[in-house]
């Protein structure tokens, strides 16, 4: 079984979030890193039917050269060895330039299953995944939150609105994108902290994979406006009673 | 000279923080309050390899040191001052004594097990009347011929009621006092001449089981003694000078616990009409506490890394446990401060941060003798070991 899971580097979601520069990005200078959470879903699973099948299991992930303390985590949960796509600006490219990286690489590799998160944290786009398999020609399930593989077939469920879930067979080679629910992350154990040190972990320039042009844009990014503070309304109780019932009747359909 | 982190090394800062909020929190405020102990929650850091540091992988070690073993309990000590304490029971306490002193057969029988928490580790120095003069015990083992005969009685033991192996020590020949005591790997079940019994009047750490041992006519093998007839003084103060870095961490995780909740308040919290983070008093508070913080965390990072270059470190260990269990109950009690009422209530965790880090200023050596070996050190009347 030769495995692919993607994953990417994403601010803790508590820091404290400034917009940068060209006003395009957030500010990546005082964060702390980690996993994007729902790609720790996808790891986890990739590396439970690493466990089952056997096989190769390649952890992959685009970004600076910091996003190499993410992937050292990933290869301590159980992945392999790590393909690092060198390129610091990747936060300027849109979900279908992402996916052509990771389709170029995947398309001579012949993986039979990929595992992606089903959105990042900070994008939130949840495209990368159904556009590397559609580059690829092969099957992709969204938000998966459980899978079997079995006699070459994959069988997942995944969640609906309203409480429904479906169940879909795929055959691989396939991809899915995973979602809370789907597993337990492992913690990763000191001794394989300390043996994933020794795992191959090969960069490849960025240049070398793309080979599309971006179809989209984000032009700007910006906190939403607060909202203007409330009225207060001040004086005698019954003068402040007068005038909020004036403002109900005026301003709100609460009284006629 | 460097201050940085490896990737490993962050990554187990991480994954011990993230350990202690999802194992230990969630049921932290129950457990609390029922004393509750959680066996399972000891072997699952033993699964992780929480107590595999600064031993050889050949019984079971993880490839790090001490360095990374304090990484450990500050994270772990900082959600909870209790569940740093089985670093030192299963790993930093007994496993590294017996592997400095143990012959083959000991550390093969014994280190895997305390490493993997098949075994609970304790070691048992202090007694009802003997604690900061080790050599005033009053635990004899006496030589039977086939076996040695253990009588007297241990006090303020951590893991004495749930402990399996672990380390004893009592004099064989009183008169030749200092010289006169032995270290022994004892087995605290199935011992008709051991019982065993809990103490619950504690101030703090009610998840770490502490009790009392008594030893009558307890018969125990004669290959029980570790290193050798008389050298348990020696091992005692070498094994203390460890734990007493664990200790220091724990201390660290404490006061940052503490810290971190201090600063959340005084940016929520609102008085007069303003955040009281604003005001300059509260800021005077939170910039001693976060200064004494950082100062003690270079220092037990500091002794820490000396041990791991097994360069001498009794100095700067014993300034670390001091200076960083002060900090800690500084940090503790300001926070408390800070809190207002809600200081002062069991709903909030101040005062839980304040009873724990109490303990610190005891264990391993008390705050005064930190500074009794500090001072001769500095003296030059005794030689940094």
């Amino acid at each position: 079984m030769n495995i692919l899971v993607c994953i990417k580097q994403v601010p803790d979601m508590e820091s404290k979030f400034k917009i940068n520069g060209a006003g395009s990005w957030y500010d990546s200078g005082d964060l702390a890193w980690r996993m994007n959470e729902y790609d720790e879903y996808a790891v986890e699973q990739a590396v439970q039917l690493k466990e089952k099948t056997g096989g190769d299991l390649t952890v992959l992930c685009i970004g600076p050269e910091r996003v190499k303390e993410t992937m050292k985590k990933a290869l301590a949960m159980g992945c392999d060895r790590g393909v690092h796509v060198a390129d610091d600006e990747f936060f300027k490219k849109d979900s279908f330039s992402i996916a052509a990286v990771i389709a170029e690489f995947a398309k001579t590799k012949s993986f039979d299953l990929i595992f992606t998160g089903m959105q990042s944290q900070d994008r939130g786009s949840g495209q990368v995944g159904v556009i590397i398999a559609e580059m690829l020609g092969i099957p992709s399930v969204t938000t998966i939150v459980s899978f079997v593989f079995d006699n070459n077939t994959i069988t997942v469920k995944r969640e609906l609105e309203g409480g429904l879930k479906a169940v879909i067979k795929a055959p691989v080679p396939a991809l899915v994108t995973c979602q809370l629910g789907l597993n337990t992350p492992r913690y990763p154990t000191l001794p394989n902290i300390m043996k994933a040190k020794k795992k191959e972990l090969l960069s490849i320039p960025v240049a070398e994979l793309l080979n599309v042009s971006a179809h989209q844009e984000t032009t700007s990014l910006f906190f939403p406006e607060k909202k203007g503070g409330g009225l207060v309304l001040e004086g005698e109780a019954g003068d402040v009673a007068d005038k909020l019932i004036n403002i109900l009747k005026e301003k709100t359909a609460v009284l006629a | 000279m460097q201050f940085k982190l490896t990737d490993e090394q962050k990554m187990m800062q991480d994954m011990a923080r993230d350990f202690a909020q999802k194992e230990i929190l969630p049921t932290l405020k129950e457990d609390e309050r029922e004393h509750r102990f959680r066996p399972e929650l000891v072997r699952k850091m033993g699964d992780l390899g929480f107590f595999g540091c600064a031993i050889p992988e050949e019984y079971g070690g993880n490839g790090c040191g001490f360095f990374e073993s304090v990484l450990l309990a500050e994270q772990l000590a900082k959600v909870s001052g209790s569940w740093r304490v089985p670093l030192n029971m299963q790993n930093i306490g007994p496993s590294v004594t017996v592997n400095r002193f143990g012959t083959r057969e000991q550390k093969e029988r014994f280190i895997p097990a305390w490493v993997k928490a098949d075994s609970f580790g304790f070691f048992a120095i202090t007694e009802p009347n003997s604690g900061s003069d080790v050599a005033g015990m009053g635990t004899t083992a006496t030589d039977r011929g086939d076996h040695w005969e253990l009588n007297g009685q241990k006090m303020w033991i951590s893991n004495a009621h749930v402990g399996d192996w672990g380390l004893v020590y009592a004099f064989t020949d009183r008169s030749k006092k200092y010289k006169g005591m032995t270290c022994f790997i004892v087995n605290l079940k199935d011992n008709e001449g051991i019982v065993t019994a809990p103490i619950e009047t504690k101030l703090g750490l009610h998840c770490s089981p502490t009790g009392e041992i008594a030893f009558t006519q307890a018969r125990i093998p004669k290959d029980s003694v570790l290193g050798e007839v008389g050298q348990g003084f020696k091992i005692c103060m070498w094994q203390l000078n460890n734990t007493r870095v664990s200790c220091a961490a724990g201390a660290l995780g404490i006061g940052g616990g503490a810290i971190e909740a201090a600063i959340n308040y005084a940016n929520e919290r609102t008085q007069f009409g303003k955040k009281i983070g604003s005001y300059q008093m509260v800021q005077a508070q939170i910039a001693d506490m976060v200064a004494e913080h950082e100062a003690a965390k270079l220092l037990v990072y500091q002794a820490a890394w000396l041990k791991d270059q097994g360069l001498p470190n009794q100095h700067q260990t014993s300034i670390a446990k001091l200076f960083a269990s002060e900090a800690a109950v500084h940090a503790a009690s300001e926070t408390m401060k800070i809190f207002g009422s809600y200081g002062f209530s069991t709903e909030f965790p101040a005062e839980r941060f304040l009873r724990d880090a109490q303990s610190l200023r005891v264990v391993e050596g008390t705050s005064n003798i930190q500074k009794t070996i500090i001072a001769g050190i500095a003296l030059g009347d005794v030689e940094n070991r």
